[in-house]
Formats: C-alpha cells, sequence, structure tokens
C-alpha cells in the first residue's frame, strides 16, 4: 500500500498509535532479527571465527598448499623459538613497536599541546601533520627510500655538501664545543662515507623506525586535540586558584591526568598498528640486512605466500593474533578500571 | 613585558611546528618535484623544485625506430606520459576504484541491517552475535591473511576481483559504529514507520539509513582510505595477473623494474596515486579527520 495514505491512518487513530507504542513481539520479531543480521552472521563465521581456527589447527601441521599434511605437534613453535631467524623476526619486531611507540606518542603530545597553544595558524599545522596518514604508505616508503638513497639521495647529498662548509662542519661534528671533528659521527662520515640508511643494519631498523614514526604521529596528534577539546577551561582556573602557575605543573597537575584515558587508546593502536608493519619491509628492506628488519608480518608473508611452509606461517599467525588481541584486551581493562579520573 | 613574552614563547612554538612540518612536507615535495625533472636533473640534484623544463630526448622512443626530432619531450610530459604508458596505470586507479568502493557497499549492506537489528530489535541470540562483533573488533583483519589466503585458495579466487573485496565484507567495526548510533535514534520513529506499515526491512532502508548518513559518511571515508592504501592483501592475492592491480601494487611492479631513468616516472606513479585522498582530504578536512580518527571510538 502506498505509504502517504498508510500515514495518514494512523495519524488519524491514536488508539492503534498506542497499540504500536509497544514492540513487536516474539515470532515476528525473531524472524526480522535473524533475516536482517543472517549475512552478518555468516560472515563474522567464515571470514573471522573459522580463520581463526584454520590458523590454530594448521600451526601443528607440516602443510603446505598442493602438499601432503602431517600432524607436527608443537614441532612449528619450537622451531621459532629456537630457530636463530624466528628469535631475529620476534626481536626485531619488538624493538620496532619500541621504538615507535613512545616516540610517536610523544610527538603527537607535544604537537597538540603546541598547537593547541598557538594563537593562530592552528589549522595550517593540523592539515600538514596529518597529511602522511592520508598518503599510500607503500608510495610514501619508495619516496623515502628515494631521499635516503646513498648516491641520488637529498639526504646524503646535503651531508655532504655540508662536509665542506665553514659553517655547517664544525657545527654538526661537535667542533664548536670542542670535541674532536674527526671523531665524531659526523666527522668520520664526511671521511669515509653518509650511512646507507637502509642496507646498513646498525641503520635499517632506525629508517624504518623513523619512517613509522613519521606516518603515524599525525593520526596521534588529532587524538590528542580531541582529547584536549574535553579539558574544561573551569579546571585551570580552578588550579590556578590554587596557586599553579607554571605552565609545567598546570600540565602535570591537569592536563596530564586528563589526558589519561586519550594516553592508554593512543599508546594501544599505535602498538596494535606498528605491529603489523608490512609496506616499508616489503618495498625496501626484504626484511634485512641481516634480518635486522625481519617483522612477523612479512614473515608469515614470505613463509606461506611465497615459500608455501604454511604450517610455519600458521604458528607466526597464531603468536601474532595472541599479542594482538593481548593487547586489544590490556587495554579494555586499563581504560575501564585504571584511568578513571574521578 | 608580559606581552612580549608570550609572543616570544608563540613565535618559538611557531618555529618548533615549522620544523616539524619541514620533516612531514619532505617526501611530498621530493615526489612531486621529482616527478617535474629530467632523469639528469634528478641524478644531480639540480634544478630547483620545478626543473629547468629544457627539451629532452626519449631515448626508447628512439630505439623504437622514431627520429630524435620526433622524440623529443618535456621533462613533465615524459614523466607523466610514461607513468601512464610504461604501466597501464589508468587501469589500476580503475582497479583501485571498483575495489574501495564495492568494499564500501557491501560492507555498509551486511552491517546495517545487523546494526539494527542489534539495536532496535528483541531477539533471541541477539546478544550472543553482539559479543561475536565485540570479539571481532579483537582481530585485525591482516593478522588473519594467511588463513583467509588459504581458504580463497582452496576455492579458486586467487587472482580475481572477488579475492580483493570478499575478505572485507564483513566490517565488524562498521557494525559496531552503526549499533552505536541507531541506540540514538528513538524508538518512536520505528514504532511510527511499523505502525505505516512499513517491513522492518524497508525500515532499515527508508527510516534507519536517512538518519545514518553522517555516520555512514564519516565510515565511508574511514574504509575508502584505508583500502586504497592497503598494500598487504592484494599483494598476498593477487599474484601476477596485471589486470587486476591495485594502484600500490601496480606502483610497488613499477619500482621492482626501475633503473636510474625511469626515477621521474616512478615519482609520477607515486603523485598520481596519491594525490586524489590528499586533494579530498584537503578539501573536506573536517569530515576526513572525523573518518580517519573514527577508530579512535573502538
Amino acid at each position: 500500500m502506498p505509504e502517504a495514505t498508510l500515514s495518514t491512518v494512523s495519524r488519524t487513530s491514536p488508539s492503534r498509535n498506542l497499540m504500536g507504542k509497544r514492540p513487536l513481539f516474539g515470532q515476528q520479531h525473531q524472524t526480522a532479527a535473524m533475516w536482517l543480521s543472517a549475512p552478518a552472521i555468516i560472515l563474522m563465521l567464515v571470514l573471522l571465527v573459522i580463520p581463526i581456527l584454520v590458523a590454530v589447527f594448521l600451526s601443528f601441521t607440516s602443510y603446505g598448499l598442493g602438499g601432503s599434511m602431517e600432524w607436527v605437534g608443537l614441532e612449528n613453535y619450537k622451531r621459532i623459538f629456537s630457530h636463530s631467524s624466528y628469535q631475529k623476526m620476534l626481536s626485531s619486531t619488538l624493538t620496532y613497536v619500541l621504538i615507535v611507540v613512545p616516540i610517536s606518542t610523544l610527538l603527537g603530545l607535544g604537537a597538540a599541546l603546541l598547537i593547541n597553544s598557538l594563537r593562530f595558524g592552528k589549522d595550517i599545522y593540523k592539515t600538514i601533520y596529518f597529511l602522511p596518514v592520508m598518503a599510500s604508505l607503500l608510495a610514501m616508503a619508495i619516496v623515502w627510500e628515494f631521499t635516503l638513497h646513498p648516491t641520488i639521495g637529498v639526504i646524503n647529498d646535503t651531508l655532504q655538501q655540508g662536509c665542506n662548509s665553514v659553517f655547517w662542519y664544525p657545527f654538526l661534528s661537535g667542533e664548536w664545543y670542542g670535541n674532536n671533528p674527526a671523531t665524531s659521527w659526523y666527522g668520520e662520515s664526511c671521511n669515509s662515507n653518509f650511512p646507507l640508511w637502509f642496507g646498513d643494519k646498525n641503520y635499517a631498523i632506525w629508517t624504518i623506525s623513523f619512517i613509522g614514526i613519521w606516518q603515524s604521529f599525525g593520526f596521534n596528534m588529532m587524538l590528542y586535540l580531541a582529547g584536549l577539546t574535553s579539558v574544561q577551561r573551569e579546571l585551570y582556573n580552578a588550579a590556578e586558584m590554587d596557586g599553579v602557575n607554571s605552565a609545567w605543573s598546570r600540565f602535570h597537575l591537569v592536563t596530564w591526568p586528563m589526558l589519561g584515558p586519550t594516553t592508554v587508546f593512543v599508546i594501544t593502536i599505535t602498538m596494535i598498528r606498528s605491529f603489523q608493519i608490512f609496506d616499508t619491509v616489503e618495498a625496501i628492506t626484504h626484511g634485512g640486512p641481516a634480518k635486522s628488519t625481519y617483522m612477523m608480518l612479512y614473515a608469515i608473508y614470505e613463509k606461506s605466500v611465497q615459500q608455501n611452509i604454511i604450517g610455519l606461517g600458521s604458528a607466526i599467525t597464531v603468536l601474532f593474533l595472541l599479542m594482538v588481541m593481548g593487547l586489544t584486551v590490556l587495554q579494555r581493562w586499563f581504560i575501564d578500571r585504571k584511568v578513571h579520573y574521578s | 613585558m608580559n606581552h612580549y613574552h608570550s609572543s616570544f614563547t608563540e613565535i618559538l612554538r611557531h618555529a618548533t611546528l615549522i620544523v616539524g612540518g619541514l620533516v612531514i612536507i619532505l617526501p611530498f615535495y621530493i615526489m612531486l618535484s621529482y616527478s617535474f625533472k629530467s632523469p639528469h636533473e634528478i641524478e644531480s640534484n639540480t634544478g630547483g623544485f620545478f626543473g629547468k623544463q629544457e627539451v629532452m630526448v626519449d631515448e626508447y622512443c628512439v630505439k623504437l625506430g622514431n627520429t630524435r626530432k620526433d622524440c623529443e619531450t618535456t621533462p613533465i610530459k615524459f614523466n607523466y606520459g610514461n607513468a601512464f604508458k610504461k604501466a597501464p596505470l589508468l587501469r589500476y586507479l580503475i582497479n583501485g576504484i571498483i575495489v574501495t568502493l564495492s568494499i564500501f557497499f557491501i560492507q555498509v549492506l551486511v552491517a546495517l541491517p545487523a546494526a539494527y537489528a542489534l539495536a532496535k530489535l528483541r531477539w533471541w541470540g541477539r546478544d550472543l552475535v553482539f559479543s561475536m562483533v565485540l570479539f571481532g573488533l579483537l582481530i585485525p583483519v591482516h593478522a588473519i591473511a594467511l588463513p583467509l589466503y588459504i581458504m580463497l585458495a582452496k576455492v579458486g579466487l586467487i587472482n580475481t576481483y572477488a579475492a580483493l573485496i570478499v575478505p572485507w565484507t564483513i566490517s565488524v567495526f562498521g557494525i559496531f559504529l552503526m549499533h552505536q548510533f541507531f541506540k540514538t535514534v528513538p524508538d518512536d520513529l520505528v514504532d511510527a514507520a511499523r505502525l505505516d506499515g512499513m517491513s522492518e526491512f524497508s525500515i532499515v532502508w527508508r527510516v534507519m539509513l536517512p538518519t545514518a548518513i553522517p555516520a555512514l559518511l564519516a565510515f565511508a571515508i574511514f574504509s575508502v582510505v584505508a583500502h586504497w592504501n592497503d598494500y598487504f592483501w592484494p599483494r598476498i592475492v593477487i599474484t601476477g595477473n596485471h589486470d587486476l592491480f591495485t594502484p600500490p601494487l601496480g606502483l610497488r611492479e613499477f619500482r621492482g623494474g626501475a633503473d636510474g631513468s625511469d626515477w621521474g616516472p616512478l615519482m609520477a606513479t607515486a603523485t598520481v596515486i596519491v594525490t586524489p585522498l590528499i586533494v579530498a582530504f584537503l578539501l573536506a578536512q573536517k569530515k576526513f579527520i572525523e573518518g580517519i580518527t573514527l577508530s579512535g571510538m573502538k
């Protein structure tokens, strides 16, 4: 029936309206709800629950696509914890996370506080700092690779030019405060070569982390800016009346505690995301040099998709899942009970 | 006195933020600048931002048997021309659009009715389904990529559009988000629609959907940005069929074969891939920030 006539009916008959106030009951509701949520339920089972079970199952086997499957028990897990290349995988993933998370969080907080305290020009900085979040990480990784290229890269080129400058050389080598320029990092690099940022195992993990921080801290800044708007003016006024005058104690006593929930959230989401680092590693270092940037997601890809060693890849997947899910559970727990300022 | 002091700190703050901003901008600057320059200018780091745009000869074109005169071009034309000619960049872009839009539409098609049922209907099993949604929020899809890959391989879907789209069709985050939103829609609105004789199905699409447009827009931005930029999943399920490459895959492929003379075209390709979202972001910043930080509400 056409809608128009129906709505006239309902408007002119208040008695029906009263009855209609009560929700539909029983069978009707049940059937409708099942139909409406059936696609979601089926997809959740097929695309989220079953894959986890599949991964857990396969992690106890020596499966490979098109090959045979044998039950190997905990063999895959034992290999991960005893083999040096997988130990390196675990340690480089953790190193990456432990570098990126604190720096990206602090930079995000710092940028948010600075921007928030500006009198003019807030928006332009917000826009600029958020740009990397929007851009394809893979594309920007390739651009960084060229920027940091040992021969044609702008960075090394500029550093090289500074070696002959009467201002930059003493400044960067520390000569101006009495350091011996020849033994400083800059002086030594001038005499030999500037680092292969991605090719030297002492630098690669730091360079990859740098790109990760570059890409992620604008996101954290936005979350902190949102958090800052919820800190009420009155609190600062009250603090000032209580004799809180310096900027540091204002931050320490009011802003920081009020940002507690934001901080927990920022830290966990940055952790979860940095655990999933893949693009930069796959495009630039392939896990090298000497496995120093061999990250978990990349290992899963390399072992399973490229080498078809699926049992082992599944075991890494299970460990990976446990870590990420554990983090999220921890985050919920923290938000629920710990950081509530009252 | 105080006034001077605060102006000074204001300047100091700006100075700090500008230095940070320069680091942020640097790769964007390099990308754009290299996409304008000739191979020689890139290698020698000359030519400023835009390059001198001196007439150059496309050596590849000469190899094809054309005269040098016919092969004269400017760096900017050479770079962007090659980006579209040497690799089927246009095809990649279209694939990107097909995949991101299909994902978003299916996500809404699946999530919206489910969210409505969870938020507005009383039925047996509702709590169980909702806890499944909450459980799903714990799992990043990238983490279960391997079992998904195996399942898709088993049903023969590797190297198809379906492989690019299917794993993302269920967005538990979308369900959760819409559920929270529908909770705020008054029950009276739903009851009135029922009185009008509307079926539950049409209530979802004709009553709830229109109220949810702002939330859906934010979700659309969230979803499209994530999948346009996603590299990990396409890398896994598309193993060589160039016709199915998404923009990041295409760029990666180009990078793989790039030698000295291709850096300009490579940067041009990167520029073309990155630009749409950046431009959209600059045009609708508020909406984009809202959409991207949505995951902040998880």
